[in-house]
């Protein structure tokens, strides 16, 4: 049963500091690899699901705090050959880093190979453990931009050719990834097709998750996946997702320019997903804000507007579309229970529909799958 | 529509709303619905609705009186029922507050129409899904018609019929269930055609119908907690994962909240189904659901749903702070979640899913050791009689908080429990597991065995064992630190632990503290590691001990830190009251430095026999009344089925240990005006001599006076010194000793030894040959355990008097009588208050003692002494410087708020003494005892000095005899209907029982009498039919084939062969559902009372408080 002899537990101590831009160190536990890194910092408050957390596109370029108390306890989710395993959002960890205040370094899981220490020392990311993750959590919280740094003890810097916007880091500073276009970092390089079925629907990958390609599989549908900067007039299509992705909605170049152009002024229908629906409401001529701190957690209370019907949702996003700023042919559909804030929009004629939550969960509740549904239902 | 239309507020009136409680506590039901009950009445009193509350357990704060509410302290029978919904015309009654008592209730009201015919409304889950939720097989039907997996379960009405059925379900083990029952009761594993006969056989004596199903034994066994309102938003508030697989019920397993050991795409899969099961069931409120989840790949079966509040749910909701109980409340009368927010947060959403940044462990309490004959396994049937849970920030540090929570003890899971016992006793409580199998566990890994090896013979996930195995690796690791230190320098008891520790790496000693060691444990793993065998310490010296640890600590700056409960994970910044301690961490969610203003008030602990509800009402009391009085009022408790650790119970709720070390820390924290200790129960209050001497302030009595109370030998010398009457009493080292002075003073004398509580192995010896018996089972009798001996006096009345002094005078004193004579415990006694049968000249002495005990001890605060009394004579044998259990009955029945007063005192406010009328108490009142014995296997249901009882009510009538029969009908003895059994004592006895003897015939059914006691009734002219111990007809056949429901089984004295005699008369009419009366005097009082039977069941009015 035991699965982690494939790797060497070190019975060795070595400390870890995190050194947040307010100022603050944090003296833990190194986990993980001896690796430098730097990351715009996040907390995530979902119980579960730290192996699609880790590996979501979504929280590329930062380092994640787990609230959670104890991270590892059923290890890594089997990569089975092919692609696409269940427990992983896509192929390799997208996290900086990760905080957390024990970690589980076993697994015992009948789907499970190996545990997340080894996973993450295969990929070359550190981590720090026996950190008082609650206060953390609570200082970034209150401070509404902080950055850090995991600077273990006997530390290698980071491999910058791992992602294109690492180029932009600087050895001992701080950088908010958000500043770049991470675009280019995540997306695919080249189109790729997968899934049989009648309706076909483009999926503009801005680091889309895998459980949105399984869905829409599953939904017998045919699905090529774009890179970002792919022409879209030149495309043929029933139907385009705008997926989830890394980063804020304005620094992602000509992409809102070519999504209005290109996309809008079709009749095909569309889904934007997170950053997708954020892309898509600007290109709407909608503004998007900030959050104080984001949404990052599996139980978000959200509610459809026309029939108060209410859902938990899985959520991982910083930006959100200012309410007052939505145009007269869209409607507001989603709102949050806790703050108010905008959810999804539908368009009032054309099948233009938009989250700002993850209908394909993963981790987290599967309540909205049902939009998938809704979506493929629209396609004629 | 915030509101259900036929609720609103019309023509100026509230809309009266009936709420069931849950009656007594007993084994399957305890505390938990007066946690949920006291929360819905709040909910239901917000929206202006007026309750009634039907209940009988008046020990519970859900029946505390107020506007606009009326409690009615009666059975809860559609009998009872329908009469109170006759006179208080209700709109609406609520069924899911009140555990299976209530559900059933309601399901058999709605099946006779009695609802329909006073157009009374089921709030919530409506009764056609209820009926689906509580039949099996409709259940199941159900399932399949939704496409989940439910373990296939087959009815049989027949032996013969269960025994075909095996080849189709795929062979043994199978578990057998009967239908509509609590608590698992009548259900076991069998895993041969052998033990499926035994076990069907009885489960048929309680049910007509039996399920057969698959056994799933070894799988994961798994809880969702779902609240659904009726647009049809559900939430699933948490998740629980038993520690113990699927084979022990899940109120007798180790559990955590969250689960642990499964990943996203199984919490999905099984959060998914339970939203879908709510769906298709309508539910409305609260819902539990439990699963199987196969350990070895994706699959489950669903295994059953509560379409009510439940124990789990109480656990989820102290588990996670998200206030289930309250919300399902207000979703049952109308609201929908989103129109509700979270109490916690104030300003977000009550439809939310709370994230825990902790985890939480709930160990069960048994008392197994206290019911002689019952079997120490654990299985499919419930045993345990109350729990605890831990917080904390890892699995290490809870499961050893839990540990000493639920033992009342400063250890963990280092205690050496299994240390003696050979290899094979080791395995053997591996696979077949008793409430102590965790500390076997522990014992197996010390001695070098694989997590394998343990998790083949216990199929307990590795994950858990795994951390287990951790706490011996640290264990190891500081035994291995300190022998190393020994042999560099010999350790004296003066030379020393502190300089041991302090040659520990701080981070080291903060990763052991982290890991939940106590200063207690690490200081007796250093004397076992250090010091010669041959000194041995109490745990009294080895506490004192361990200060020297605590004082390194905090040198070394390594104190725990205050975390809160917010249901948010930190998302959001709260106000939240509801805090536990923690090693893992660095920060304290509150710091506001307090101006020594706080009252700290500790609780009761885990329930168990001997201390119950009645402390918790008693604590909750307190809090209350200083959080009025704007004191913050701070409490520390550990038990999840209490008000007293409800989120706005009191100022502060520290859910914590009671534990010496804890309490100090909390006094560090919270610095104090003063702790009290004497309102919850005898635990709290021996910590009192032990913070004392930490020079902290202690509300009420004084450590002195509290000492000689509880102080045998110098309570007596303080007796003797006031010239006040006792039992001739010897606190004896050994066995000639004892055996001199009951030569002195004769038989019968009552056996007590010192070291345990609530009278384990308290027995009384009639005979040598008894006394030796009863003396071998105390295992030591030395210096440091002595055995206390006294005369036990025969057909003496036994007395109570509770009170509330001040400064040594008596502010009020209030008198109850017991129903049983001396020589059955206080706590299982029936009790009467006012008194009935007392003479005046008895109630003058005994307030004059009063007066000269409570001056002589200067007690300052409640206190409770019990007396006996034959004629005159007035001896006193016991008295407790705090409250009492009957503090809540009296209090209620009185008026006079006895934990109030002491409130008052302990707050040094003026107050005059009350002299207190008892002729203008209105009504009589009996509390009586709930036993559980139909949960115990074996047992033999004999009350004696050793307390048994699990529960009680208090009933009230216009008559003694009206309370009486109430009482006992709320206590499950019911009217005889098939035929009574009689066989009824000593000479002497059998003549007292003429007395009713014509209201036993009046029953017009067969009367059977055992030898003895049949021919005595021949010779007086009955006609009675004569059973036999050991030829036909049997006495135990008549009890086995239902010939009889009703038995009365005095037993002649107190030797062993006549308890041994008639104890298979009485295990047998446990088994089969009968009522069965033991004492004397309470059948004599409960047959009387059938005098008024006919006067009471007909009355139209019924007392409320």
């Amino acid at each position: 049963m035991n699965k982690t002899k494939k790797h060497k537990k070190s019975e060795v101590y070595k400390r870890s500091y995190l050194e947040l831009s307010n100022g603050m160190i944090f003296e833990g536990r190194a986990i993980g690899a001896d690796v430098v890194v730097s990351g715009e910092m996040v907390f995530n408050t979902g119980m579960l699901g730290y192996s699609e957390v880790m590996t979501d596109p979504s929280y590329l370029g930062q380092i994640l705090v787990f609230s959670f108390y104890l991270v590892g306890n059923y290890g890594i989710p089997t990569i089975k050959k092919g692609f696409m395993s269940i427990g992983h959002e896509s192929s390799s960890i997208k996290t900086q880093g990760i905080i957390v205040s024990d970690i589980y370094d076993d697994c015992y899981h009948h789907d499970g190979d190996v545990s997340i220490e080894y996973w993450m020392k295969c990929q070359n990311i550190p981590g720090i453990a026996a950190i008082d993750t609650r206060y953390l959590i609570q200082i970034i919280r209150e401070n509404e931009n902080i950055c850090g740094r995991i600077i273990p003890e006997a530390a290698n810097l980071q491999d910058k050719n791992k992602f294109e916007f690492l180029k932009n880091f600087k050895n001992n500073e701080y950088v908010d990834p958000s500043k770049f276009n991470l675009m280019p970092s995540i997306s695919t390089k080249k189109k790729i097709k997968m899934g049989i079925g009648t309706k076909k629907v483009a999926v503009i990958d801005c680091g889309a998750k895998w459980n949105i390609l399984r869905m829409l599989i599953e939904r017998k549908c045919e699905i090529e996946i774009l890179p970002w900067d792919t022409d879209f007039s030149s495309v043929k299509c029933d139907a385009w997702i705008i997926s989830n992705g890394p980063g804020d909605p304005r620094n992602t170049g000509d992409l809102v320019n070519r999504i209005k152009k290109d996309i809008l002024n079709l009749d095909s229908p569309v889904l934007g997903i997170c950053l997708g629906h954020q892309l898509l409401s600007l290109a709407a001529g909608a503004m998007t804000e900030k959050l104080n701190h984001g949404h990052r957690s599996h139980n978000q209370p959200i509610f459809s507007l026309p029939d108060r019907k209410a859902y938990m949702s899985s959520q991982n996003h910083r930006y959100s579309v200012t309410k007052n700023s939505i145009k007269n042919d869209w409607e507001l559909w989603f709102e949050n229970a806790n703050d108010g804030s905008v959810e999804g929009l539908k368009h009032k004629e054309k099948p233009f529909i938009s989250v700002q939550f993850h209908p394909e969960a993963s981790s987290g509740p599967n309540d909205t799958s049902w939009i998938m549904d809704e979506f493929v239902k629209l396609i004629k | 529509m915030p509101i259900l239309d036929f609720l609103k507020f019309k023509n100026g009136k509230r809309q009266k709303v009936i709420l069931l409680g849950s009656g007594a506590l007993s084994i399957g039901q305890a505390g938990e619905f007066d946690y949920s009950g006291s929360q819905a009445v709040k909910a239901l009193e917000e929206e202006c609705l007026e309750v009634i509350i039907i209940n009988p357990n008046i020990a519970s704060v859900q029946t505390n009186s107020g506007t606009n509410r009326k409690i009615y302290l009666y059975p809860i029978t559609p009998f009872w029922v329908k009469k109170i919904i006759e006179r208080e015309k209700p709109v609406a009654i609520i069924s899911s507050f009140g555990g299976q008592t209530s559900l059933n209730c309601v399901i058999e009201l709605n099946r006779n129409k009695i609802l329909q015919k006073y157009n009374v409304k089921v709030l919530g889950t409506q009764v056609s899904d209820l009926e689906i939720s509580e039949d099996r097989y409709l259940f199941a039907k159900k399932m399949e018609s939704i496409n989940l997996p439910i373990a296939k379960n087959y009815t049989v009405l027949t032996i013969e019929e269960a025994l075909k059925i095996i080849d189709n379900i795929g062979g043994y083990p199978v578990v057998v269930r009967s239908a509509f029952t609590l608590g698992g009761f009548g259900s076991g594993l069998a895993k041969t055609s052998l033990e499926l006969k035994r076990i069907v056989r009885f489960a048929f004596m309680n049910s007509s119908k039996i399920l057969i199903e698959k056994s799933l034994y070894g799988w994961k066994e798994i809880e969702y907690e779902v609240i659904r309102d009726n647009v049809g938003n559900v939430i699933t508030i948490c998740n629980m994962e038993n520690f113990d697989p699927m084979g022990i019920h899940t109120g007798d397993s180790i559990v955590v909240a969250p689960s642990q050991t499964i990943n996203n795409f199984e919490n999905n899969m099984l959060r998914d189904s339970a939203i879908k099961i709510t769906q298709s069931m309508n539910i409305i409120g609260e819902c539990n659901i439990q699963y199987a989840l196969n350990p070895k790949c994706y699959s489950f079966y669903v295994i059953e749903m509560n379409a009510r509040l439940s124990r789990s749910s109480a656990l989820a909701s102290k588990a996670t702070g998200y206030p289930i109980a309250y919300i399902a409340a207000k979703i049952i009368i109308g609201f929908n979640l989103l129109e509700l927010k979270n109490p916690i947060t104030k300003t977000t959403s009550a439809f939310y899913e709370p994230s825990l940044d902790y985890v939480t462990l709930k160990i069960p309490r048994w008392d197994l050791n206290k019911f002689s004959g019952v079997s120490k396994y654990l299985g499919t049937q419930m045993k345990s009689i109350g729990e605890v849970m831990a917080i904390g920030r890892n699995f290490c540090e809870v499961i050893q908080k839990a540990l000493r929570m639920v033992n009342e003890s400063e250890e963990g899971i280092t205690e050496e429990i299994f240390n003696n016992a050979s290899d094979e006793e080791l395995e053997k409580e591996l696979l077949s597991p008793t409430n102590l199998r965790i500390f076997a566990i522990y014992e197996e890994f010390k001695r070098g065995k694989s997590i394998k090896y343990v998790h083949e013979k216990t199929k307990i996930d590795f994950w858990f064992l795994s951390h287990i195995l951790h706490l011996k690796n640290v264990e190891t690791k500081l035994i291995n630190f300190i022998s190393l230190q020994s042999r560099k320098q010999k350790f004296n008891i003066n030379n020393n632990i502190y300089t041991v520790f302090r040659k520990i790496p701080k981070y080291q000693l903060q990763y052991l503290k982290s890991r939940g060691f106590s200063d207690f444990q690490l200081t007796k793993i250093f004397i076992n590691t250090s010091l010669n065998k041959k000194c041995k310490f109490n745990t009294i010296q080895i506490k004192k001990m361990s200060l020297e640890i605590r004082k390194l600590r905090k040198e070394f700056k390594i104190v725990p830190v205050v975390k809160q409960i917010d249901t948010t994970s930190s998302e959001y910044s709260t106000e939240s009251n509801y805090l536990y301690l923690t090693y893992d961490g660095i920060h304290n969610d509150v710091i506001k430095k307090r101006n020594s203003k706080s009252i700290i008030i500790l609780g009761s602990g885990s329930y168990h026999i001997g201390s119950s509800l009645e402390f918790d009402w008693c604590s909750v009391m307190t809090s209350l009344y200083f959080k009025d009085k704007k004191k913050d009022s701070v409490i520390i408790n550990c038990n999840p089925e209490t008000v007293s650790t409800d989120y706005n119970a009191s100022d502060r709720l520290y859910f914590e240990e009671l534990s010496f070390e804890r309490v100090l820390d909390i006094v560090d924290i919270e610095n104090p005006k003063g702790v009290i200790a004497c309102m919850g129960g005898q635990n709290p209050n021996n910590l009192i001599r032990f913070l004392e001497d930490e020079k902290i302030s202690i509300l009420g009595h004084n450590s002195k006076s509290v000492e000689i109370a509880e102080n045998r030998e110098k309570f007596s010398a303080l007796l003797d010194d006031l010239k006040i009457d006792q039992p001739e009493w010897i606190s004896a080292i050994s066995v000639v000793e004892i055996e001199n002075f009951v030569n002195k003073i004769g038989f019968p004398v009552l056996i007590r030894p010192s070291f345990v509580l609530s009278g384990t192995l308290m027995n009384v010896a009639n005979d040598k040959q008894s006394l030796k018996y009863y003396l071998s089972l105390i295992k030591n009798i030395s210096f440091d355990f002595p055995v206390v001996i006294s005369k036990f006096i025969f057909d003496a009345k036994e007395i109570e008097c509770d009170g509330v002094a001040k400064q040594g005078e008596v502010i009020v004193s209030l008198i109850a009588e017991h129903i049983e004579n001396a020589g059955v415990h206080s706590g299982d006694a029936t009790m009467v208050f006012p008194a009935q049968k007392l003479y005046t000249h008895t109630v003058n002495i005994i307030k004059n003692i009063v007066r000269k005990i409570v001056k002589c001890l200067n007690l300052h605060g409640p206190f409770n002494i019990q007396f006996i009394a034959k004629d005159n004579d007035v001896k006193v044998i016991e008295c407790n410087a705090r409250a009492s259990r009957s503090f809540p009955f009296i209090s209620k029945l009185s008026g006079v708020n006895l934990a109030e007063l002491s409130c008052k005192v302990m707050n040094n406010e003026n107050i005059e003494k009350i002299l207190f009328d008892e002729s203008k108490i209105p009504y009589i009142g009996v509390k009586a005892s709930m036993f559980s014995f139909q949960r115990l296997d074996g047992v033999d249901p004999i009350v004696g000095v050793e307390m048994l009882s699990t529960g009680e009510v208090g009933c009230l009538g216009a008559k003694f005899n009206h309370a009486m029969l109430l009482s006992m009908e709320a206590t499950q003895i019911k009217k005889p209907k098939k035929g009574i059994l009689l066989s009824t004592g000593r000479e002497k006895d059998k003549i007292k029982f003429m007395e009713v003897i014509d209201n036993i015939y009046k029953f017009c059914i067969p009367i059977y009498a055992t030898k003895g006691t049949a021919k005595y009734l021949k010779n007086k002219g009955f006609k009675v039919n004569t059973v036999h111990w050991n030829r036909d007809p049997r006495a135990v056949d008549i009890i086995m084939n239902g010939s009889v429901d009703f038995i009365i089984n005095i037993n002649k004295n107190f030797s062993v062969y006549e308890l041994n005699n008639n104890s298979e008369i009485r295990k047998m009419a446990v088994r089969c559902g009968c009522s069965i009366l033991t004492n004397l005097e309470k059948a004599i009082s409960y047959l009387k009372a059938y005098d008024s039977y006919n006067e009471l069941y007909q009355m139209k009015d019924c007392i409320y408080l």
